[in-house]
């Protein structure tokens, strides 16, 4: 399991983190919810240990994130970052190099699936086809923990549909998946937890079939009550 | 820390292909020269070999530098931090695989040296009276030429290891622009000062130390404190990467 305690990131005088809390148990499928610059690509960075949090801790299994982490926790950033000399291939090549976890066979089937071919440079792939190869290289690691930072942004329906699926298939009881998008409509259909964030800070988290039983709401329901109107919860 | 010295060495290939494909451009049109009796071709040769060994191993590690600040101040540093492994050996990786290649490069040329004065003698056909006119002429200006195998080692030495702590002195100041001084005006400017602040720092520190009586036990003292400098610093680097480092 993982647990956020207070933790507060910032960026010179720019707080993109504020003491959030919160646990991630596994078994589940969470839809990180939020505006631009609320805070939900710092948190996932302070997780995976890319960013280091100013205060508060982050605890993986009891112990705080760190090198061991990192070899459970898989990231797919928003962002390209493959090295321009690299194609598919490299790529990876690169990731059994250093993830144990990562199964060559499962990425050849991904890549497939993506219509993606090995031979194919990173630095000359659209934003779509690198999508694709960020959701290939991530999600063929058996990792325990996935965190997704907008993986259905800028791709086709087909596409999106792919990565859905890949995401579908990775679910299983002792491993979490996080999955941050605009997309609330796509996401409400795979996801069974909604973590709302505004402003750097963790607005709420919550069950959505519960929340559909109980209020009737749905998720884009609930999306609404926070971020529109100005942001005053009705 | 194999594979990240792989991945490090992979990083900068291409340059060092363009700075081997100039060299054996240099070779060539040096061997063509001396054989074609192509005076043009010998003099292009030599400024090409020339300019190569000594521009080359400099390219090498300013090349480091620049991949290290891409390394961290692009999403590139993910390929890097998401690897399990600390700092320390991201770090570690960097300092020991541009060190060796400095030291090969530096050695390469130091070879490729060697051989071309052995073939352009041989090929002179009067190698004793070669040396003998070398000699001489350092002999008229009072320059001793008992030169011996080990001094030129320990010289070569001394000039890589001194080489290999401004490196260092040059990977601090970048990780404190990406840390201590990050967010803050003109951090790229505090940061290069402060990399010319240490290294007349150390250099100032060395020159207290008391001067040993044989050129090579100065070498040898130059060489032991570049390298004590140069790990304490990693050291120091890989602490403010670790607890400060946000990619």
């Amino acid at each position: 399991m993982l647990e956020c305690r207070e933790v507060t990131k910032k960026y010179g005088r720019k707080t993109a983190v504020d003491g959030v809390s919160l646990k991630l148990e596994p078994g589940r499928i969470y839809a990180m919810l939020g505006p631009n610059g609320s805070g939900k690509t710092t948190l996932m960075k302070m997780i995976v240990g890319l960013a280091k949090p100013n205060s508060g801790e982050i605890l993986y299994n009891g112990s705080p994130v760190g090198v061991a982490s990192r070899r459970e926790i898989a990231y797919m950033s928003t962002e390209p970052y493959f090295y321009a000399w690299m194609t598919a291939g490299d790529v990876g090549k690169y990731y059994r190099d250093f993830f144990e976890d990562f199964s060559m066979e499962q990425y050849e089937r991904l890549l497939s699936q993506m219509e993606l071919t090995k031979d194919l440079k990173a630095k000359t792939l659209s934003s779509g086809m690198m999508a694709k190869l960020k959701i290939a290289v991530t999600m063929a690691r058996k990792a325990k923990i996935y965190l997704l930072d907008e993986p259905l942004n800028g791709i086709d329906l087909l596409a999106r549909d792919e990565i859905v699926r890949c995401v579908l298939d990775a679910a299983s009881p002792d491993v979490t998946l996080v999955v941050s998008s605009h997309l609330v409509d796509e996401l409400e259909k795979v996801a069974d937890t909604a973590i709302f964030m505004k402003e750097s800070h963790l607005v709420s988290v919550c069950g959505i079939d519960e929340m559909r039983e109980q209020s009737g709401k749905s998720v884009a329901d609930r999306y609404r009550e926070i971020y529109g109107h100005g942001g005053v919860e009705q | 820390m194999s594979k990240l010295m792989k991945y490090e060495f992979r990083k900068n290939l291409l340059s060092k292909l363009v700075l081997l494909a100039f060299t054996a451009v240099g070779e060539a049109a040096f061997l063509l020269g001396l054989f074609l009796k192509w005076e043009n071709g010998l003099v292009i040769g030599i400024s090409t070999l020339m300019i190569c060994g000594m521009f080359g191993i400099l390219y090498v590690g300013i090349e480091s530098l620049v991949t290290f600040h891409r390394d961290l101040n692009t999403k590139q540093s993910y390929m890097l931090f998401l690897t399990p492994r600390n700092s320390f050996q991201i770090l570690g990786a960097k300092v020991v695989e541009n060190g060796l290649t400095i030291f090969l490069t530096g050695l390469f040329y130091a070879l490729l040296t060697f051989l071309d004065f052995t073939v352009a003698a041989i090929r002179i056909g009067r190698i004793k009276e070669f040396i003998d006119v070398i000699k001489n002429v350092l002999e008229n200006f009072s320059v001793s030429v008992t030169v011996h195998s080990e001094d030129i080692l320990i010289v070569f030495l001394a000039i890589l290891a001194s080489w290999i702590m401004t490196l260092a002195i040059g990977y601090l100041a970048i990780v404190l622009c990406a840390t201590v001084f990050a967010g803050k005006r003109l951090s790229g400017l505090i940061s290069f000062v402060f990399f010319l602040l240490l290294s007349w720092g150390v250099t100032s520190l060395f020159n207290v130390l008391p001067d040993p009586e044989t050129m090579m036990m100065q070498n040898l003292l130059s060489m032991g404190y570049s390298f004590a400098i140069a790990l304490v610093l990693y050291g120091i680097t890989g602490w403010v990467m670790e607890r400060k480092l946000s990619v």
